[in-house]
């Protein structure tokens, strides 16, 4: 097992280093310089200079792709040229309030939608699963953040239970940090809800024709241990792999999220770094995402044998 | 044991959070500033915040003037070379200690260090204005400072919001050769800062104010009631709305005006706002083939009705203003009150002169500033009517921002910001096109009566030099100012005290809440 | 913005058929799925299409006087910021929205597959090479490809359709490589190749032919993602350019007002999920007809 972990993340390396070329190209291809950014019009050549010398952008592209390496593989991830902090300590801090979220909402998530996908299936055709399939498409196509706009103005605006904006870290007030999370982390239980389910709902009905369910069944074992021992294990593969996807998927793509509540979180960095070009918290945002996404796949991997014995590592 | 701990602390600080009488006024920040080192590494947020904690030698009066701040009185040689600072007694730092000479010396030579990157070293070593040759403190509560050569804006670029004020700091704000925290004179100190989330301004208890009553911009008595401001990052607009609502904050310090007119109707808020210094405009390329020629600039000109489209874009707030000294400036007169007016008909003759055959027209605007794409969708509606074929495209700002900066375009709508005297307003778009792409305006009389105004002291003789660039400035038609900005600020009606100023960065040592 | 996650992803083979030979069934009535789908994606194409010929009132004409009204008889879904007629911007929206998802999904599914049947048959280093390049395009944010590429480019439709279809290929790649994978030893291969049929041709008759069912489905899918992500880059600031109506921009556009005027934002959400909801269901109907194991 140690060899295939190992294996794994050793293939994950060239990923890394691909990726960070990409994105160390890609975004200063992008014309606009952040010394320029950072001056807007009173930018005159002298101070653009020496802006640029401060913020080391004065050397040539591969020279500062050695530069940062060698500073990454020391573990300095350079600072933030718009804001000058250290990008390490920066990005794991933003990294923090969205894989908070993220997780929470995954997680009951799938506490929800994989017992209601089971039992849709063991009652495949009732109203009941009509009402559970229904339910689930229709969470799935609603726009993440058109739900957290009307969420937001009916629950913060209009009745004004919950505030609309900010955060504070369980570290400080807990009570209070539940009050910001609470309406994300429900747009976002509500909106995966909807996929989760139906994954749960489709691997369930595949399993439970099969012949070793009909032979449980056979032997005189009761409904439920049939659902529980057989169904739920096997049918759960596919909906970790669903939920590993998603995982990975989510921590970058909750930047439209991030907006609408106004959350530090990584994807609103990684968004807001673009647009000011601040090269050091993007490249170091990117490396952070791909290597969770790298290692979200991993644990998959490393969990999909304890549910489906078929497959080996 | 530890987490009911936690839990009960966070339950009655929540409960409490009322009941306390802290007196604490809670500010949204549509950015995180930058640094808390003055005029280092900074931008507009991070300047109106380090205002709060430093205090300079002189600073802006309220009309826009400047006063003297943490001098007494300013003298100044015949020949314009030597400025003279006598310092106020019993001024303390917010670590204790005393404000002598020494600090204002150790400070300046800490400013004019290249290694220090302060913003504004370009203006005092040579680069711009004139050089400062030599700082000295004869005794220590006097400091001397020399120049090189007379220079009209010397105390004007000391008190730039961009150079910090030139805060006078405590050396202890350094620490080992690295900076560390600011220890300023200011009425304010820093609390917290939590990045990305708050900052938190504190009281500072033994503020030496000065003798005069009340406030004076950024001079007079700047004593505070406040024990605390809480400045809160909320970038996005919408949410700082609502967070204003839902009184999470008491006040956001700029509101678009279209905000600011569904604010105005809403119970519980109240609007200030004042005219600024920032200019509005549609610049020129007049370099490109098309609009090399005079008379098609002129014609796009007066195919504007400016007063229409500055009323819808501000709401009736500012008044068109086609001259680059702002309206609220003391140097704006019945001269710089002459613009183009609507005139289709002149527009139409001088195109059919100029022999324009409806070719496109490239404006370059951008989302991030709304009024200014809102500006060029006005602008090519009008210019539709007058017959000239104006095409909209809308780019990235860090994109447009290159583009402006090496005059790669034919027109683009463009938001000078502020600059708080009339020679630096010509300035931002006088120079020479070779050396400098983005001087939309390459005309030598024009810049050499702007380097007469910089160096020149007396106000009426600047009159007159800013008269001419005026008057020229109509007649080459490099851009088109349309109006100059607003700063309005959105407060709930229980904030007492704050005043918008054509400065228009805040200044929150007058406000006091009264929460019932 | 969520990447497309395959629509079966635990066995992306699994829903090839072999060479099927059904005899002729008596026609039963389509299940609801397939009747509520199939109607939305009706309404959606007829809206998308009488949009580009006619509409309520000109939805670029500016109205300075009749800004931000709510619905009334002569706007029936109101105006918006600028006084144009929110009905007949979203009838051009539906039409936008659509170009792009057309464009992007047929760039991506041509791009993927190409890719993909090379990968999966070629095999060996060819395989591990463009896999690498596959899986790292697949864990880069599509939200930073897609802001970098434009930014690079320009906002434009274009621009949007370009950076999305990199962003969906991959996907594609994974559906159809593993179907190839999954296929390649499948006995009526080993009985084409045992009959001297050349790997090329094998490759085109036998195993080209079962990938079209996944992704098949996988399209439909793609398709509302790429409504999705095209609102979603439109709400960051980076959509199709102003004046061009997307419901996208249109959502966004509506945030400030989400006190003041909250039809603004209301409609334009309400025809993203009805879109959604449409390819969904579309998706689940031909996925249920495409698998006969998911019959009952």
């Amino acid at each position: 097992m140690m060899r295939f972990i190992s294996q794994r993340l050793a293939m994950a390396l060239p990923t890394l280093l691909l990726i960070s070329l990409m994105v160390f190209a890609i975004i200063r291809l992008v014309p606009g310089d952040p010394a320029l950014l950072m001056l807007g019009d009173m930018a005159d050549a002298h101070s653009l200079e020496v802006t640029r010398a401060a913020l080391g952008l004065d050397q040539s592209l591969p020279v500062q792709f050695l530069i940062w390496g060698k500073a990454v593989l020391s573990g300095d991830l350079g600072h933030s040229i718009t804001t000058n902090q250290a990008v390490l300590p920066l990005i794991l801090d933003r990294f923090q309030v969205s894989a908070g979220i993220v997780l929470v909402s995954v997680l009951l998530a799938a506490l929800i939608a994989v017992p209601a996908g089971l039992f849709a299936a063991w009652k495949q055709n009732s109203s009941l699963d009509f009402s559970v399939v229904a339910t689930a498409t229709l969470l799935l196509s609603i726009p993440s953040f058109w739900l957290g706009l009307l969420l937001l103005y009916g629950f913060g605006i209009k009745l004004g239970w919950l505030p609309v904006v900010g955060y504070v870290s369980f570290g400080d007030a807990p009570w209070q940090a539940l009050s910001y999370v609470v309406l994300p982390i429900v747009t976002l239980t509500l909106v995966e809800l909807g996929a989760i389910t139906r994954m749960a709902r489709a691997s369930a009905i595949e399993v439970l024709r099969l012949e070793y369910i009909t032979h449980a069944r056979a032997k005189g074992l009761s409904e439920g241990a049939v659902l529980w021992r057989h169904a739920l294990r096997n049918a759960f593969a596919p909906t970790l792999t669903l939920i590993g996807l998603i995982l990975g998927n989510l921590l970058s793509g909750i930047a439209v999220l991030e907006t609408v509540f106004t959350l530090p979180g990584i994807g609103r960095l990684m968004v807001d770094a673009i647009y000011a070009r601040d090269y050091p918290v993007l490249q170091g945002c990117l490396l952070l995402v791909t290597f969770v996404y790298v290692l979200v796949n991993l644990l998959v991997d490393l969990l999909y044998p304890l549910f489906d014995p078929r497959v080996k590592l | 044991m530890k987490k009911a701990f936690i839990l009960a602390g966070g339950l009655s600080a929540v409960l409490m959070g009322n009941a306390y009488a802290e007196n604490v006024l809670n500010v949204a920040l549509n950015a995180d500033i930058r640094s808390t080192d003055p005029g280092v590494n900074r931008d507009t947020n991070s300047d109106a915040v380090m205002l709060h904690l430093t205090e300079g030698l002189v600073a802006f009066r309220e009309d826009a003037t400047v006063g003297p701040l943490l001098a007494k009185d300013i003298q100044v040689s015949e020949d314009g070379l030597r400025y003279t600072f006598h310092l106020r007694d019993g001024v303390k730092f917010q670590n204790g200690a005393p404000l002598t000479s020494a600090e204002v010396l150790w400070t300046w030579h800490r400013y004019l260090d290249p290694k220090t990157q302060w913003r504004c070293l370009g203006e005092f070593d040579g680069h711009g204005g004139a050089k400062i040759v030599d700082v000295a403190a004869p005794d220590p509560l006097t400091v001397v400072f020399t120049l090189d050569k007379p220079n009209g804006m010397f105390l004007t670029s000391t008190s730039l919001p961009e150079c910090g004020g030139s805060g006078i700091l405590h050396p202890d704000s350094v620490v080992d050769g690295k900076w560390k925290a600011p220890i300023g004179t200011g009425p304010f100190k820093l609390g917290e800062w939590k990045t990305g989330q708050y900052i938190d301004l504190l009281r500072f208890a033994d503020y030496k104010p000065r003798d005069e009553a009340g406030p004076d911009g950024y001079t007079g008595n700047k004593s505070t009631t406040l024990d605390r401001v809480r400045l809160l990052v909320i970038p996005d607009p919408a949410a700082a709305k609502a967070a204003l609502l839902s009184k999470n904050v008491d006040m956001l310090i700029d509101v678009t005006p279209l905000d600011s007119q569904e604010l105005a109707a809403t119970p519980g808020v109240k609007i200030s706002s004042s005219g600024t210094m920032s200019v509005n405009a549609l610049l020129f390329q007049t370099r490109d083939p098309l609009l090399k020629d005079v008379r098609m600039r002129q014609a796009i000109a007066y195919s504007l009705d400016t007063t229409q489209i500055v009323a819808a874009l501000t709401n009736g707030l500012s008044k068109a203003n086609n001259s680059m000294v702002a309206s609220g400036s003391k140097y704006h007169t019945a001269v710089e009150d002459q613009g183009y007016g609507f005139d289709p008909t002149k527009a139409q003759r001088l195109l059919s002169e100029a022999g324009y055959k409806g070719q496109p027209i490239k404006l370059l605007v951008n989302k991030r500033y709304p009024s200014i794409f809102d500006m060029g969708v006005f602008a090519q509606a009008m210019a539709k009517a007058s017959g000239i074929n104006l095409e909209l495209e809308t780019l990235e700002w860090g994109t447009q921002l290159e583009r402006y900066q090496t005059g790669n375009f034919q027109m683009m709508g463009f938001p000078y910001s502020e600059r708080l005297d009339p020679a630096l307003s010509f300035d931002s778009v006088t120079g020479d096109k070779d050396k400098e792409p983005r001087k939309v305006w390459d005309n030598p009389d024009a810049k050499q009566w702007l380097q007469e105004a910089m160096r020149e002291s007396d106000p009426a003789k600047r009159q007159a030099l800013f008269d001419k660039l005026h008057q020229q400035m109509i007649k080459d038609v490099p851009l088109i100012p349309l109006y100059n900005g607003n700063s309005i600020s959105a407060l709930r009606d229980y904030v007492q005290g704050f005043r918008s100023w054509p400065v228009s960065k805040p200044r929150l040592w007058t406000v006091s809440v009264r929460r019932t | 913005m969520n990447k497309p996650l395959p629509a079966s992803a635990a066995e992306p083979g699994a829903l090839a058929l072999s060479a099927p030979i059904r005899a002729s069934q008596p026609w039963r009535m389509p299940p609801l799925n397939a009747l509520i789908g199939g109607f939305l994606l009706l309404l959606l194409l007829v809206v998308a299409l009488l949009g580009l010929v006619w509409t309520p009132s000109d939805p670029l004409s500016l109205n300075l006087l009749a800004r931000l009204q709510a619905p009334s008889a002569a706007h029936l879904l109101g105006t918006d910021e600028y006084g144009r007629d929110v009905l007949s911007r979203l009838m051009i929206g539906a039409h936008t929205s659509l170009w792009i998802s057309i464009l992007t999904v047929s760039m991506a599914i041509v791009a993927g597959t190409l890719i993909g049947l090379c990968a999966g048959f070629l095999r060996g280093w060819v395989d591990r090479c463009l896999m690498m390049i596959n899986d790292a395009l697949l864990a880069f944010p599509g939200i930073l490809l897609a802001l970098g590429l434009m930014a690079i480019i320009g906002p434009s439709l274009y621009g949007i359709v370009f950076a999305l279809s990199l962003a969906y290929t991959p996907s594609v790649v994974r559906v159809v490589r593993g179907t190839v994978l999954s296929l390649r030893e499948r006995e009526f291969v080993e009985a084409s190749r045992v009959i001297g049929n050349s790997e090329l041709y094998t490759m085109l008759r036998h195993i080209a032919p079962n990938c079209i069912a996944p992704v098949c489905v996988l399209a439909t899918s793609m398709f509302g993602w790429t409504i999705l992500a095209e609102s979603s880059l439109s709400f960051l600031g980076l959509g199709v350019p102003p004046p061009a109506a997307t419901w996208g921009n249109m959502l966004a556009a509506s945030r400030p007002y989400i006190a003041t005027a909250s039809w603004l934002g209301l409609f334009p959400g309400v025809c993203i999920a009805l879109s959604l909801l449409a390819f969904n269901l579309s998706g689940d109907a031909l996925r249920d007809r495409l698998d006969p194991r998911m019959r009952k």
